[in-house]
């Protein structure tokens, strides 16, 4: 059934936190709705039109750049050059080892997280979707140095996402998974809030296809999470196929 | 911009800057406070630039969405609550000519504040809540006084006039 009556406030962003989730899930995977979804949206973008237009302080663009390039990486610097550093192809192998080391490491947190986490106890959930055939993805802390998190995906859908190294959230804030996809709307896949351990675990809506999904990324939204990434990539899993 | 061309981002400044900053003054209700807005939406586009799709037109309501996102979020902080009680009435905020705009945009802004003139008072008001208040539906249900249903209903009609006079303009704009 389609959820017709919410969907322009989904678009709105007015929706409450489980209900929004819900028809979140249902765009993400009904083509009618996610269709009428994105009109809504291309329609909302609109509506500042409405107002009487105010120009910005003539300052505010200095400000804008000098931060921008304040924050370029240097691998950033690299793209489009088709320049590669000779280090970068000598890495590889060094890679596969450390990500087969962090595979093993992630396991073993896993067991140890599902022991002795204090919040919603995933216990026999996270047992049996473990003993489903799937993989592992795991997320950097690009935008949090020290924090790291790992999704296990089954083969036939489902998911869980176990999470350290994340800051403990005020009450009007949630972290928020999302897969980025190529040419579509990003899907979110779950709203988490870390315990006092910066620890976190929760299940994972995961998207019928993963074909076109080029990352994952977790960011800080508002509490009811928000209908489009708009925080900073917290962790990111890139390469991840 | 994907790949770390600053021009890029200029270009997207000059055509939306004007924009966000009207958007963010619209909800926060004082300059500064609308200035960080503009300034966080930009800076978080140009950190987050991988996960945009500008091919396909999306830029401008990802780019309306974090302003809308970061203003309302400052709008429900304590600090700007205090500021607010504390501040004078606003003086200077006349409202000042933006960048010339090319003629397929003035066009839409046109039909955009047509469109929202034309929609019934009750309607709205319901659209302007959700978007500039960022209130929820539930919370503009309680605000009015009215039933959840209605507020839903009043919602999507709005939405569905509002598309059915804009979407005929927006799409050949996405496309192009």
């Amino acid at each position: 059934m389609h959820p017709t009556e919410n969907l322009a406030a989904y678009a709105l962003g007015a929706l409450e936190g489980p209900e929004g989730i819900s028809v979140e899930t249902h765009v993400a995977t009904c083509a009618t709705c996610g269709s009428l979804v994105e009109q809504y949206r291309a329609v909302v973008s609109t509506l500042p039109m409405g107002l009487d237009p105010v120009a910005p302080p003539p300052e505010a663009w200095a400000a804008i750049r000098a931060e921008a390039r304040r924050r370029r990486s240097p691998v950033r610097e690299w793209a489009g050059t088709g320049m590669r550093p000779r280090w970068r192809r000598a890495m590889w192998p060094v890679l596969t080892t450390l990500v087969a080391s962090l595979l093993v490491w992630n396991v073993m947190l896993q067991r140890e997280l599902t022991r002795r986490a204090p919040g919603p106890a995933p216990g026999p959930e996270v047992e049996a979707l473990s003993r489903r055939p799937g993989r592992i993805v795991i997320l950097q802390g690009t935008g949090k140095p020290g924090a790291s998190a790992r999704i296990f995906v089954a083969v036939d859908g489902g998911g869980h996402l176990a999470v350290s190294g994340l800051a403990s959230l005020p009450p009007d804030r949630t972290y928020q998974l999302w897969f980025v996809r190529s040419g579509a709307f990003p899907v979110s896949g779950a709203t988490f809030r870390a315990d006092g351990y910066g620890r976190a675990w929760a299940k994972v809506t995961v998207p019928p296809s993963l074909d076109d999904v080029r990352s994952i990324v977790v960011t800080e939204e508002p509490a009811q999470g928000s209908g489009a990434p708009t925080g900073t990539h917290l962790l990111e899993a890139t390469a991840w196929r | 911009m994907q790949v770390g061309d600053e021009s890029a981002l200029e270009v997207l400044y000059g055509r939306y800057g004007g924009l966000i900053f009207t958007l963010a003054l619209r909800i926060v209700g004082d300059p500064e406070l609308a200035r960080e807005v503009l300034q966080d939406t930009f800076l978080r586009c140009w950190d987050g630039r991988d996960a945009y799709d500008s091919a396909r037109g999306r830029v401008p309501g990802w780019l309306m969405g974090i302003a809308r996102n970061r203003a309302i979020d400052l709008l429900r902080s304590r600090p700007h609550q205090a500021r607010l009680r504390e501040r004078e009435p606003p003086v200077g905020l006349a409202s000042e000519p933006v960048q010339p705009d090319a003629a397929d945009s003035i066009m839409l802004r046109r039909a955009v504040v047509s469109a929202l003139r034309g929609l019934p008072i009750a309607q709205r008001q319901a659209i302007e809540l959700a978007y500039y208040g960022g209130h929820t539906q539930v919370e503009i249900a309680r605000e009015l006084g009215e039933p959840l249903g209605t507020i839903k209903s009043r919602t999507r009609q709005a939405m569905e006039l509002l598309r059915d006079v804009l979407w005929p303009l927006i799409e050949p704009r996405r496309e192009a």
